[in-house]
């Protein structure tokens, strides 16, 4: 299968990064005079530039597209008005099981905007067309717009120096002009901390990182690599689809019943997750904190004197605590401040039960 | 970038002998590949080791691979500023991130598989 590529991927290479498969798309890793523990730090002190245009994106629009939309995916869109954005999940309509979350952007009552991962959006754009009404219309607009992330501490400073508006509230969005060419840009992310994603046409998408990486030069932007972006998530407990979401992980057992809207009449999913609600899950989505040397790592299995209590969905090495941290699917009966046992290659390491984030949050 | 006075092996370890004592860590290849390197895990001073044997652990943000003994010996020296500085692997893979001293029976470098610096670089072309 050939990879598709961002419209940055020469700037990439250029720049010697080490490139991956990621679902689908031939993407950023990490940097040469970066790598992951220094891209981290670059978001948690400064700013970090990442490209992250293999998000899927799409439209739906229509008389009562809002209406439509709310109907269908969990989270409450009446919370939230125009020129907001607001997180959410495409479910299952039989099981509840995540066919994606996703970030659902309101630009009308008739055209609410997708952005999902890249690897289902189509998935997420297909189940809406099967079931969309004479009048509603739902496109894949996958490769007509880029998305180039800028986070951390100074990213307002950088968005600013770029002329781009920065006085909108975290989860809003603002439709703006750089140099004449249409951007869109919302106070949202994956890192925990403050920042924004640029959404630029995919063709004006080079000329933006150039101008973002020399304006941002002197506040000490990095270009950052999706191994960063596994790091700094990972550390505010943010669920990876495809590890912490999946077909198989209701919204139930990753606790993401937040950003379902109970009271709502109709999503999909609706029945299976109110019945599993009720009835209680059989496994909850947990943090792990490392109390030795041991780094959790996805599908490792979790014990408690022995027996199976669960299985890591992701883990990795804590470049801010400096010590391995994950999140675990375990059985109802664990609780916080427990000290399990997880298998790391035959040898035993003590992790103990934390409710994340594992590092304050900084977004607002 | 692949020192001309050290000899490597297929798994991407490098080796320098002095008499019967030999010096070991990982190529600059292997710390490239494994990118920021977070723990090094290494066996006790006195730990007999046999030829192909795992002698430890490097564990990164995102993998972890095992080190080989590429022949028999006996751990005569570990590195411990690695325990807190892990890191030296990545930037200084000859010198101060060197993992192991070994000390060897007579003859057990001879069947060792060690390559040259051509011959490993072939290898990575």
């Amino acid at each position: 299968m050939t990879l598709q590529t961002s419209p940055l991927h020469s700037r990439h290479t250029a720049l010697g990064a080490k490139m991956a498969d990621f679902g689908g798309w031939d993407m950023p890793i990490e940097y040469p005079g970066g790598g992951v523990l220094k891209e981290h730090a670059a978001v948690r002190t400064a700013v970090g530039l990442f490209d992250v245009s293999h998000l899927g994106k799409g439209v739906v629009r229509g008389a009562g597209a809002v209406d439509f939309v709310n109907d269908r995916l969990t989270n409450d869109l009446r919370r939230v008005g125009v020129g907001q954005a607001q997180y959410t999940l495409c479910c299952d309509e039989q099981s509840g099981g995540v066919v994606d979350d996703l970030i659902q952007y309101v630009r009308s009552e008739d055209e609410v905007f997708l952005i999902p991962n890249a690897a289902n959006s189509s998935q997420v754009v297909s189940r809406l067309q099967a079931d969309a009404p004479a009048g509603i219309e739902v496109e894949d607009l996958h490769t007509t717009l880029a998305v180039l992330a800028v986070q951390g501490p100074r990213s307002t400073e950088l968005v600013q120096a770029l002329g781009l508006p920065t006085s909108h509230e975290y989860m809003s969005f603002t439709h703006a002009e750089w140099q004449g060419r249409p951007v869109v840009v919302c106070r949202t992310g994956y890192t925990g901390e403050r920042g924004y994603e640029l959404l630029p046409r995919w063709d004006d998408a080079g000329d933006l990182w150039d101008a973002v990486l020399e304006a941002g030069a002197p506040l000490g932007v990095l270009p950052c690599g999706l191994g960063a972006r596994d790091t700094l998530r990972t550390e505010m407990g943010y669920p990876l689809h495809g590890q912490d979401l999946s077909l198989e992980i209701t919204p139930v057992q990753a606790r993401a019943g937040w950003a379902v809207g109970w009271s709502k009449e109709r999503f999909w999913g609706r029945d299976a997750l109110v019945r599993e609600k009720q009835q209680g899950a059989r496994r909850y989505l947990w943090g792990l904190e490392s109390l030795d040397r041991g780094i959790p790592r996805a599908h490792m299995t979790v014990t408690r004197d022995g027996a199976p209590v669960g299985e890591v969905t992701s883990g990795t090495f804590s470049p801010t605590r400096r010590l391995g941290i994950g999140l675990a699917l375990l059985l109802p009966d664990v609780a916080e401040g427990d000290e399990l046992q997880v298998d790391v290659r035959g040898r035993t390491s003590t992790m103990r039960v934390v409710k994340p984030p594992f590092v304050p949050s900084n977004v607002r | 970038m692949y020192p001309d006075d050290l000899q490597y092996t297929a798994e991407h370890e490098w080796v320098r002998v002095s008499g019967s004592t030999v010096r070991l860590g990982i190529t600059s290849y292997a710390q490239e590949a494994l990118g920021d390197i977070v723990f090094v895990t290494l066996p006790a001073v006195g730990t007999e080791l046999s030829a192909g044997q795992s002698l430890g652990e490097v564990e990164s943000t995102k993998s972890v691979s095992d080190v080989y003994a590429p022949f028999a010996g006996t751990v005569s020296a570990r590195n411990e500023a690695l325990d807190a500085n892990p890191e030296l692997v990545n930037s200084d893979p000859y010198g101060e991130g060197w993992m192991l001293e070994m000390t060897t029976a007579d003859g057990a470098l001879d069947d060792a598989p060690l390559l040259d610096s051509a011959a490993y670089q072939a290898l990575l072309s």
